[in-house]
């Protein structure tokens, strides 16, 4: 295809992702300057934006937590991702394979906000499930209070992502070839030596894909923590501390927190994308 | 061989519980009466079904159901439309220019918007200047910081659809002599039916249900549903029949859609996780 029918095909998305990366430029730019729309002169101030950022103990909190967050969402994500999945790819027919996968898969198709107000009122202190627990003689459970909340939100994350999880694993237990399961079940193996020895390690490509996107999500956590607990210190994330200094009009820090997450993102993404483009390279 | 299988579908129930519990919690809090609200756990069915907070709810939500309707739908079609304008560019070029666009685009899809949006206020801002129009807190502002993002997340879930095409229908066209745009409107759109839907359904469900751009690109809580049900968080106290009502109207277009086209919505995820292995 001539470049000029390439680019007039392209346009449109090409001014989109520009606009993109002219928000990260101007992240960039911003984090060094002074900028603000209170102040009439604009001055460069070097490394003070990223300066301050380290020393803001609220700014290291919330960082902390967003890696928290990423690193058991990652854990949690994948195994209950892969036991959803092998239990699924047990089942004969078609039919109860699409409802466990459509019960599984629903809240990636809801807002944060709907479910955070869902598990909202479920972690309530008197009319939440801490009604059933105290039924059947269980301690009752502070899920909101203090650190608490934080460990809640993250399991709620969890319940949001293990169905989308799940449907990765089960994209790649499909492609598997039968034929090595078959004579593996010729050999007298049973379903765990199957699944354990077979399906799940020839699924590693799940395993990344799975893992990049739950640290994505991680990173990106705003709508939930928000949305239930509004600007609650034990449930700040990375994001929702910009949104805050933004809001505040401190610009700066909020462009320095920005270039952090910018960073942290495309040290994942980058390769992600560029291994996705050997990928189609080879297909063709 | 009977008895496992039955084992692993009450495994499998069990853990279903979990999913459909606040489902389930949602959808009867809403049908309870104020007297009922107050006196019962959020999660037990109402004592008689009461409909007036769900109709109430409706007439109050009536406007942000309306508007966000009118800035998705164009959204999920130009994203669409013009996502498979760039597949089907970045498919025909096939060289370094056409893998650095796919790799532009994917790294700006997955980079985090929520810290892109600050600058993209002082775009809006610009436009808003030079061309002397409002689009701050306005449909058509929303729709173009809707489009922003998802125009290019479309497009890579398009460049990742046309690799079913087989390149030999598009090389035979061109020696009959069909020029590009002729043979993208005849040969190509028509084959990438199941693509294009999934795409739209994808990128119609996430402009649905986003919070954010929302709430940075408008005031007030009537341009948006996922802000109207935000609204109900702070407002309604502990009256949760009143939010579970605006949580389970605001779901269900997206929920809808999901079920009866969940196929191409997992489709549209898959790809953009497995990057067209399948």
């Amino acid at each position: 295809m001539e470049l000029r029918y390439y680019i007039s095909f392209i346009l449109l998305t090409l001014i989109f992702t520009l606009l993109l990366y002219y928000g990260i430029l101007w992240n960039l730019i911003v984090s060094f300057t002074n900028y603000s729309p209170l102040n009439p002169r604009i001055e460069i101030i070097g490394f003070k934006g990223f300066n301050d950022l380290i020393l803001d103990e609220e700014f290291r909190g919330s960082l902390l937590r967003t890696l928290v967050w990423a690193a058991v969402l990652v854990i949690l994500g994948n195994m209950l991702g892969i036991t959803i999945a092998s239990l699924i790819f047990q089942l004969e027919s078609p039919r109860i394979r699409n409802l466990f996968t459509t019960v599984f898969m629903y809240p990636v198709a809801l807002s944060m906000v709907v479910v955070a107000i869902a598990w909202r009122w479920l972690f309530d202190h008197v009319k939440g499930v801490n009604v059933i627990l105290n039924q059947v003689g269980l301690p009752e459970v502070a899920w909101l209070q203090g650190g608490n909340a934080f460990w809640s939100l993250v399991l709620v994350s969890v319940w949001v992502y293990a169905g989308f999880i799940a449907m990765l694993y089960l994209a790649m237990f499909y492609n598997i070839d039968r034929t090595l399961i078959e004579s593996a079940i010729v050999d007298g193996a049973n379903t765990l030596q199957i699944m354990t020895r077979i399906v799940i390690p020839n699924s590693k490509q799940g395993f990344i894909v799975s893992t990049v996107f739950l640290t994505l999500f991680a990173i990106q956590m705003f709508d939930l923590p928000y949305s239930m607990l509004f600007y609650n210190p034990f449930t700040e994330t990375i994001v929702v501390y910009i949104h805050k200094k933004f809001v505040a009009q401190y610009f700066y820090i909020a462009s320095a927190a920005a270039i952090v997450v910018i960073a942290i993102s495309a040290f994942l993404v980058i390769p992600y994308a560029m291994l996705g483009i050997k990928r189609w390279v080879l297909r063709r | 061989m009977e008895f496992k299988e039955l084992l692993i579908l009450m495994a499998l129930s069990l853990l279903a519980l979990l999913w459909v519990f606040p489902a389930y919690t949602v959808f009867m809090g809403s049908l309870k009466s104020l007297d009922d609200v107050i006196g019962s756990p959020s999660f037990t069915p109402p004592r008689e079904v009461d409909l007036t907070t769900l109709f109430k709810v409706l007439n109050d939500m009536r406007e942000p159901l309306v508007n966000t309707l009118i800035v998705t739908i164009p959204v999920a079609l130009l994203a669409t439309f013009v996502g498979s304008l760039t597949a089907y560019a970045v498919y025909r070029r096939f060289d370094r220019v056409s893998d650095i666009t796919i790799v532009l685009i994917a790294v700006s899809t997955y980079i985090p918007y929520q810290v892109l949006l600050i600058p993209f206020i002082n775009i809006i801002k610009g436009i808003e200047r030079y061309l002397d129009l409002t689009l701050f807190d306005t449909l058509p502002g929303l729709a173009l910081g809707l489009a922003t993002y998802y125009t290019p997340m479309a497009s890579l879930l398009m460049t990742i659809f046309i690799t079913v095409i087989p390149k030999d229908y598009i090389e035979s066209a061109l020696v009959d002599g069909a020029g590009e745009f002729k043979i993208f409107r005849r040969v190509v759109l028509p084959l990438l039916g199941p693509g294009l839907v999934s795409t739209f359904i994808f990128i119609l469900i996430l402009s649905w249900n986003n919070f954010f751009i929302p709430l940075i690109l408008t005031r007030g809580y009537d341009k948006h549903v996922a802000l109207k049900i935000f609204s109900y968080v702070g407002q309604s106290g502990t009256l949760y029949n009143e939010m579970f009502a605006a949580a389970l109207i605001g779901s269900i277009p997206p929920l809808v859609l999901f079920i009866l086209l969940g196929r191409y919505f997992i489709r549209g995820l898959l790809a953009l996780g497995t990057g067209g292995v399948r």
